[in-house]
């Protein structure tokens, strides 16, 4: 099965890293290149199914480039 | 303006001075008072470390240090959490018992405040024990430390307690303007992170002059540091004081100092530093953050920086902070020093103060205690408060109670409130400027103030029938008598 943001969805998520244990991959952590969520496979459901994570907190849909600044950039970046 | 003033302490604040040189001595003093302890199981990541986080601040009084060094999926790694989540672990780093009353470390901390005379030693690079591991390429936070979700729906995971140094991007050979600040980082790859600060504080103001100037920006962000740092890192001083200076001089004992690759000075005994460069103009969307109000602050565009390099000490300790609904580490971390200076601003117009609580979430309640020199006084005192520079921002409740009513003893406060209140003795101020991130703000950034009279009535109030107070005994006798009731139930079994 395809992973996917538990948080907007997108399918343009990058495996980070791996935690290993005897020598066997016991999670991964994954980050999304689109809302920037990060999150490892063994965490609770409450973090990372978007079932079951609490609708304020998804972000399918959302435009990125709305979201307030908290200190404006003073030029476009290069 | 720094004003050289130095600090006078007992031979207990001196000893411990002296034998605290950084995180690892702090943990090895604190576990020697048990109040130290390294977790004996397995834990995960998530939820485990955030859980035992929680019991361990749940005490505030002696809820211990806690160690992790069997954390699944990081053979190896160390986190520290809790470290300053207790009067308790606070007292011991003054040089007090573990037991000594909020009220007695309040004033502790004001016999100390606004020393200022640097202590500083300077350790040569190839000798400070931060560097005894460097890496300069591929680098890998995800590698290099045992990174974990703080709470449940925080946006990925963060480094809560890292206090951040970095130079004035225009006068960047100026070691008073040089900065150190506490500011929530988020890693978002194997080498880059945010760094959220606003722009009416040092680090916001810096990010705003080097994108204005086209400037670089480098930061060395430490990790692991002596005890007394991240204490004073959230103390707001001056923008050309320097917190270095302050926290070597509370502490009475000298800091060392070296200096990183990238020109910033660091603690030559912290256990790793990541030096990053602002990205310039550049964002990513950052949070939710569990935030000391309580609740998260929301999901927003935030500055970038890339890691250049990374220095530690050979099997570092991640220490980290859990932060979110109080009580939290956070708010003995910085309670103390946000009553502090409150406390020092009123004192000198109106010596009537004896004493202020503001640890309730950095101060969004606060307590004064004061006598008052007439009818009304108290109100004034309050109007005051609001105009210091914590207050213009934080203090957003206020209760006034009497010189004798202690502050931090909240059964004394609710004995006030209970009957010393009038309805009409409460005012509120509409639409006052707010911390952005409080959730009982009309909108971010604005609010109403509350302000609460519970001193005593006197002339030309109308004092009401039975006004005659009740002498309690307390002070010194009542203290000893107390002690030794409980020396009494020790030897009682
Ligand atoms: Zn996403």
């Amino acid at each position: 099965m395809k992973t996917i943001c538990p948080r907007c969805e997108s399918t343009g998520v990058t495996q980070m890293h791996a935690g290993m244990e005897n020598d066997q991959v016991l999670w991964r952590v994954w980050h999304c290149k689109d809302c920037a969520y990060t999150w490892r496979d063994s965490e609770p459901a409450e973090s990372i199914d978007p079932k079951v994570r609490p609708a304020w907190a998804q972000m399918k849909g959302v435009d990125f480039d709305s979201l307030r600044q908290v200190i404006p950039p003073a030029h476009k970046p290069t | 303006m720094a004003t050289e003033k130095t600090v006078s302490l007992s031979a207990e604040a001196k000893a411990v001075a002296a034998r605290v040189g950084s995180l690892r001595d702090f943990l090895a003093y604190l576990g020697e008072h048990e109040q130290c302890v390294s977790w004996p199981d397995p834990v995960m990541p998530e939820p485990d470390i955030r859980n035992i986080s929680v019991a361990a601040g749940n005490n505030v009084s002696t809820g211990p240090a806690v160690i992790f060094d069997k954390i699944r999926g990081y053979p190896g790694k160390r986190i520290a959490v809790n470290v300053h989540g207790s009067f308790g672990n606070l007292a011991l780093l003054l040089g007090l018992p573990k037991t000594t009353p909020v009220r007695e470390l309040f004033f502790e901390i004001i016999r100390r405040w606004g020393s200022d005379k640097p202590l500083l030693e300077r350790v040569a690079p190839e000798k400070a024990p931060v560097n005894e591991n460097r890496i300069d390429k591929n680098i890998n936070l995800y590698d290099l430390l045992p990174l974990y979700r703080i709470n449940a729906n925080d946006g990925g995971f963060y480094i809560g307690k890292a206090c951040v140094v970095s130079r004035d991007p225009l006068d960047p050979d100026n070691f008073g303007k040089q900065n150190v600040g506490i500011y929530r980082i988020q890693v978002m790859g194997p080498d880059t992170f945010t760094l959220l600060s606003i722009p009416a504080h040092d680090m916001g103001r810096q990010m705003l002059m080097a994108e204005q100037h086209g400037k670089p920006l480098k930061v060395s962000v430490m990790i692991g540091n002596h005890p007394a740092m991240p204490m004073f890192a959230a103390t707001p001083v001056g923008y050309d004081e320097s917190e270095f200076a302050y926290a070597s001089q509370m502490m009475g004992a000298p800091l060392r100092l070296t200096t990183a690759v990238n020109g910033t000075d660091i603690l030559a005994d912290t256990e790793m530093v990541i030096e990053g460069e602002l990205q310039l103009n550049q964002r990513e969307v950052e949070g939710p953050f569990g935030e000391f109000p309580g609740s998260y602050s929301g999901v927003r565009k935030v500055p970038l920086f890339r890691v250049t390099g990374v220095s530690h000490r050979n099997n570092p300790i991640f220490e980290n902070i859990y932060i979110g609904k109080g009580w939290t580490e956070h708010d003995t971390l910085i309670g103390l020093n946000t009553s502090a200076p409150i406390y020092a601003q009123l004192k000198k117009d109106f010596p009537e103060v004896a004493a202020v609580n503001a640890l309730y979430q950095h101060g969004l309640t606060g307590i004064i205690s004061v006598k008052n020199r007439f009818s009304g006084f108290a109100k004034s005192v309050a109007m005051r408060a609001l105009g210091t520079p914590h207050g213009t921002m934080y203090l957003k409740n206020l209760i006034l109670v009497d010189e004798n009513v202690d502050p931090f003893d909240l059964n004394q406060v609710m004995w006030a409130l209970s009957t010393r209140t009038r309805a009409n003795d409460i005012i509120v101020i509409p639409n006052m400027p707010m911390v952005p991130i409080d959730p009982a703000a009309e909108v971010p950034g604005k609010g109403h103030r509350l302000i609460i009279d519970a001193t005593s009535f006197m002339a030309p109030d109308n004092l009401g029938a039975d006004p005659h107070l009740v002498d309690r005994p307390m002070g010194p006798e009542i203290d000893a008598l107390m002690q030794r009731l409980s020396e009494l139930q020790k030897g009682s079994v």
